[in-house]
């Protein structure tokens, strides 16, 4: 016998238990004897912890004294965040020249400019500006943050990249008001459309040369005084090592990674090796190598300077770690992605590039930006060999004499600084985890 | 199988094979291991053909028709397609791939792609087309799988029976000579199975050279011209699809069709 259901059953709201505060609190904080006992204790520690911090830092801090002394006398229980503020801007820049510090500054700004294409909507080719970015970008700011004399390579470099930033960020706002593209614009401009391929390429080409030239022409009449790399420091020297260590890493990372997992057993076991080498051995052990041994290996006259020996060594090291990423990546993908690929007609490389790497690195995002944190605070450690990075300025605080023996502020100082920028790139790379993932639920 | 019943009162597709060879299996061996798959496979494939693959799980017929496009490589005999032998030249293996379409049970969409970017992958890459030119042949096979409207949808937002279908236009976007199906409907829910199977007929109609691995033995007596059954690495029977499904010789043959039969 067929049994049926009369009508059909509405919807009705959650019981208030499930969606109000009041609810929530009695279900996770006071459910039961032992709950209610450990919340009162909970927020009893919590409460005496941020007001003891309060009073110390903020109620009873010194912000404004002229030495430590001062500070004592002022309030003997308070932080003394004077030293700090008197030392904010060695922190920032270390020993660099009081005035040449727009220089940095606007190469920092340069680095934004140059990447904001990549955050607009409409933009087209990003893959090009993100490799006038890694390629580009370093020697425009190199100059600024080291400027001198300029050889023949440097010139040509820094027009180069001159080009690249006017081209690209006309051709970002082009982009952004019409949707077009700079190149298609130009044609438009000069009234070309109907012109064949090959002549538009040819115009096009012409109208690059003639910006180069310009901007070669433009740039010898320009420079700068130059500053010894020993006077870069503070977290301006942090982020140029971490930067560029970060930006060779992955690229680093994928060809390690591929050629281990290549089917030609020399590159197999070459990357193998390679990889396994740095990651057993601490940062620490790569840079002293790197710094002491390596010049012991070269022939006689053959002088890098410290800084160069010290960038190369933490490349090495993260590409190593990288690749490691990388090839939990790439494992991650299953295998019909590969039979696919290879049977829409794509070889090794198209398989790669198209169709396995893209979904990879998607994957890999989380600990990309997780490595890329971990690089940036691992970066610290150059100042054991010498170099004045921001930990090292942190810590000089405590040996200039009006300041001797001030370690806790500019230490807690330091430790929010790494917090906001960690946390801040964290951030980022959930926001992009989610903006990626858009689509994509299988 | 309520399938069978109700499609065998579809009339039978008129053959399109010609006399012209596309494949040719001679004497081929292959091993996984110690693990003997495929037992001296000769096997001849005329243009136009159509012929369906049966047989037990682990019986080899995936491992045969994945030999056609060298997913897998074979040990030993030779494998002829299209005038172009196998061998460990990669050049012939990239252009024989190209001409090989090929559907997979589990689809193997690529999901970081739009349903449209993944139809036009391979005519923009390999095939080397303008994009323009590439985006209307798509739309064209997406027509004809009658999934126009999902162009611009990911892999992830369609069902099962719409992402096989998708996964058939993609392989037709590259104009193959010889489409190969390995279990194209045994990952999908029974409601799905039909519209797929619906693609393939239309798909047999226009004279396509198609190997099928199924145990859709309604689809093989509408659509095959010959019907193959694969047990232990050999071909054991095969047969006009009539005579092979109404009078199998085998005694192994007709073991394994009382059994697919009375599921």
């Amino acid at each position: 016998m067929a049994v049926l259901r009369a009508e059909r059953t509405p919807a009705r709201s959650a019981p208030l238990s499930e969606t109000s505060v009041l609810g929530w609190l009695r279900k996770n904080l006071f459910s039961s004897w032992i709950n209610i006992i450990l919340t009162i204790v909970s927020i009893y520690i919590i409460y005496i912890t941020v007001t003891g911090l309060w009073v110390w830092g903020v109620t009873d801090a010194v912000w404004v004294a002229k030495d430590r002394r001062d500070c004592f006398d002022i309030s003997i229980d308070g932080a003394c965040w004077a030293g700090v503020i008197v030392w904010l801007d060695n922190f920032f820049y270390g020993r660099y020249p009081r005035a040449e510090l727009w220089r940095v500054n606007l190469g920092g700004l340069l680095l934004f400019l140059w990447m904001a294409p990549l955050w607009l909507p409409r933009v087209k080719d990003k893959i090009f500006i993100g490799l006038t970015t890694v390629f580009l970008y370093p020697f425009l700011a190199g100059y600024f943050f080291a400027g001198g004399d300029k050889g023949l390579f440097m010139q040509v470099m820094i027009s180069l990249a001159i080009v690249a930033l006017i081209g690209q960020t006309l051709h970002a706002i082009i982009g952004v008001s019409s949707g077009r593209g700079l190149p298609e614009y130009l044609i438009r401009l000069l009234g070309k459309e109907e012109a064949s391929e090959a002549r538009q390429r040819h115009t096009l080409l012409a109208i690059l040369a003639g910006a180069l030239v310009v901007a070669f022409v433009g740039q010898m009449g320009w420079s700068f005084v130059g500053v010894s790399w020993t006077k870069w420091g503070g977290m301006f020297l942090t982020l140029v090592i971490s930067g560029i260590g970060i930006a060779s890493a992955l690229p680093l990372g994928i060809i390690l990674a591929l050629g281990r997992r290549s089917k030609l057993p020399v590159i197999r076991v070459l990357s193998t090796a390679f990889i396994e080498l740095f990651r057993s051995v601490p940062l620490i052990t790569v840079l002293f190598m790197a710094t002491t041994m390596f010049p012991l290996f070269m022939p006689e006259g053959f002088v890098l300077n410290k800084l160069v020996q010290v960038i190369i060594a933490v490349c090495l090291f993260s590409g190593c770690y990288m690749a490691e990423t990388v090839r939990a990546g790439l494992q991650a993908i299953p295998h019909g992605q590969y039979e696919a690929a290879h049977t829409v007609g794509l070889g090794y490389w198209g398989t790669m590039g198209l169709v396995v790497m893209p979904q990879a690195l998607k994957h890999m995002i989380p600990n990309i930006v997780g490595s890329f944190i971990g690089l940036l605070k691992d970066t610290t450690l150059v100042s054991i060999i010498g170099l004045f990075d921001v930990l090292g300025m942190l810590r000089a605080v405590s040996q200039d004499i009006p300041w001797r023996g001030l370690h806790k502020e500019p230490l807690i100082f330091g430790a929010v600084l790494f917090f906001v920028i960690c946390f801040a790139m964290s951030k980022y790379s959930r926001h992009l985890e989610v903006k990626l993932s858009a689509g994509d639920n299988r | 199988m309520a399938s069978v019943d109700e499609q065998e009162t579809q009339t039978q597709l008129a053959s399109a094979a010609s006399s012209e060879v596309i494949i040719e299996f001679d004497k081929v061996n292959k091993w996984y291991g110690d693990f003997h798959v495929l037992k001296d496979i000769d096997l001849v494939v005329h243009k136009g053909e159509r012929i369906v693959v049966c047989g037990p799980s682990g019986s080899g017929k995936s491992t045969l028709i994945r030999c056609v496009n060298r997913l897998e490589e074979h040990q030993q005999g030779t494998i002829i397609v299209d005038d172009m032998t196998l061998d460990k030249n990669l050049k012939n293996i990239d252009h024989i791939r190209s001409e090989v379409g090929m559907v997979f049970q589990s689809f193997n969409l690529f999901p970081h792609l739009t349903i449209i970017e993944n139809l036009t992958l391979g005519p923009i890459w390999v095939r080397k087309i303008p994009k323009v030119e590439a985006l209307e042949a798509a739309m064209l096979y997406l027509e004809r799988v009658k999934i126009p409207e999902q162009a611009n949808k990911y892999p992830g937002q369609l069902s099962g029976g719409q992402q096989q279908r998708v996964a058939i236009a993609r392989s037709l976007c590259m104009n193959p000579k010889i489409m190969l199906f390995d279990e194209p409907t045994s990952a999908l829910d029974p409601e799905m199975i039909k519209e797929v199977l619906d693609v393939m007929v239309e798909l047999a109609a226009t004279g396509m050279t198609m190997i099928v691995v199924s145990h859709e033995m309604g689809f093989a007596k509408t659509v095959a011209d010959r019907v193959m059954f694969m047990d232990e690495g050999e071909i054991v029977e095969q047969n006009e699809p009539h005579e092979f499904f109404n009078h199998p010789q085998h005694d192994r043959t007709k073991l394994f069709l009382s059994q697919i039969l009375h599921q």
